[in-house]
């Protein structure tokens, strides 16, 4: 800083002797090589600032490419909807689900939609959609021990009612929905209702077709298919379905499960419940109405 | 807006969305239902088959997000980790439209936490990025957090909390 502003000062004593002519030549000469100067370093200067910005939108554009990759094999890994088909008859997993439905619910009596005695004192009203997942959490996870402990016992009995939620389509929601009462009307509804949650598929995948129903039908053991078919285009069936929808509309459920519980034949009310694969819930309300 | 504006908005946000996914990651674990005001649509959502990802809650995997984002910002400033939080953000950006894409095509339903995070982590990936495109900002400048004339390190930022 200094050297520089000492010759300035040796310039200005320089130019004092000069003629003004002189004096302006040597100015502008010194000017045009500071601005070339200034010009050259703000060239140098953007360039640079350029040069990292493109370096920073490359860096960008690796993260933007990379993250992109990622999600695409997220979408693939996680299924894009295919159909699901139930098991065949007599293979693995149909021996499986057969079993599994045959332990939980084999030997308990049933009628129409309703699972066990006909004299039990309280009665369990279960509304779902059979495509529904947090039906299948509570089917598979809170449902067993409920059944062995109440139903098994003859202390209660469980209505299984339809609620349109999860299934996109009415008119495949009414589809699978009376399949399963007319299994019901061979008392074995509930054998339909377990087989069709223990292989339930992906929720919105449009796997629910007719030949999916037909396959979770030749499961349920000894179910006459052909009755089983011809019953189906009852249209006592298809306004049960319809019935169940008002009633959860008069109880307010908006979503599945729902589910009201009472004594057999008495005044129905609300169960709440946080953990749908948690029996507590039932546990306690059918303590407390055996109690009462 | 000044490096360090940017910052502590960043390390606010950052904050909600640790608040947000640690809710919903309890929720998870603890198999209860979120707080909805749209009905049944939170439990919907939380229960479906995409809430985990190769059986990992994508609840967690939003907190272990928020946590390095957070650890990031916490780190000294420079380059290196305006770049990590770019980064960090545009993947946490791209995984809630992921999720996003989900509720809305595949579950149709909503969940309100799960819009919230994706909002504030939208709003975060902007900033980020801008951030990292803009890098150093000299003190003094009109974006700048210091006063005319003080010295300040390159490439690094003064600890939250001291006077700039």
């Amino acid at each position: 800083m200094v050297p520089y502003l000492g010759t300035l000062e040796q310039k200005s004593v320089k130019v004092a002797c000069m003629s003004p002519v002189e004096s302006d030549e040597e100015l502008t000469r010194k000017q045009r090589r500071e601005q070339a100067r200034a010009d050259r370093k703000a060239m140098e200067d953007a360039a640079a600032a350029a040069a990292v910005r493109r370096t920073r939108l490359t860096q960008l554009g690796v993260v933007g490419a990379v993250v992109v990759v990622a999600v695409v094999v997220i979408l693939i890994a996680t299924g894009g909807g295919k159909a699901k088909t139930p098991p065949k008859v007599g293979s693995a997993g149909a021996s499986s689900t057969v079993a599994e439905v045959q332990k939980l619910i084999g030997g308990i009596p049933q009628s129409g939609n309703v699972l066990g005695s006909s004299t039990a004192p309280l009665t369990l009203q279960y509304f779902g959609d059979l495509e529904c997942p947090i039906c299948q959490k509570f089917t598979l996870g809170a449902l067993p021990t409920v059944v062995s402990k109440w139903v098994r016992t003859g202390k209660l009995k469980i209505e299984y009612r339809s609620l349109e939620t999860a299934t996109r389509e009415p008119e495949t929601f009414k589809l699978q929905q009376v399949a399963a009462y007319s299994a019901g009307k061979q008392s074995k509804a509930w054998y339909f209702i377990e087989t069709f949650y223990h292989e339930q598929g992906e929720e919105d995948s449009g796997y629910v077709t007719e030949k999916y129903i037909q396959g979770i039908a030749s499961q349920v053991p000894g179910l006459n298919l052909a009755t089983w078919t011809a019953d189906r285009s009852d249209p006592e069936l298809a306004n049960e379905v319809t019935t169940d929808a008002q009633a959860a509309n008069n109880n307010g459920f908006t979503g599945t499960p729902s589910f009201l519980i009472g004594h057999t034949g008495g005044p129905m009310s609300k169960v709440e419940y946080s953990n749908p694969e948690d029996p507590t819930f039932i546990n306690e309300a059918v303590e407390k109405l055996l109690k009462a | 807006m000044s490096a360090r504006a940017l910052r502590i908005t960043l390390i606010v946000l950052t904050l909600l969305g640790l608040a947000v996914a640690s809710y919903v990651t309890y929720v998870h674990y603890a198999g209860i239902k979120p707080a909805c005001t749209a009905g049944e649509s939170c439990t919907k959502v939380q229960t479906s088959r995409y809430a985990e990802l190769e059986g990992v809650p994508v609840a967690l995997i939003g907190l272990i997000g928020y946590v390095a984002i957070f650890v990031t910002l916490l780190a000294p400033e420079g380059e290196n980790t305006r770049f990590a939080l770019a980064a960090l953000t545009v993947g946490g950006f791209a995984f809630s439209a992921y999720l996003t894409y989900r509720e809305l095509f595949s579950i149709h339903a909503i969940c309100e936490e799960c819009a919230s995070s994706a909002v504030i982590m939208t709003i975060m990936m902007c900033l980020a990025v801008w951030r990292f495109l803009r890098g150093e900002v000299p003190p003094g400048s009109a974006m700048g957090a210091g006063p005319a004339g003080q010295n300040a390190t390159p490439d690094s930022a003064a600890p939250l909390g001291s006077a700039s």
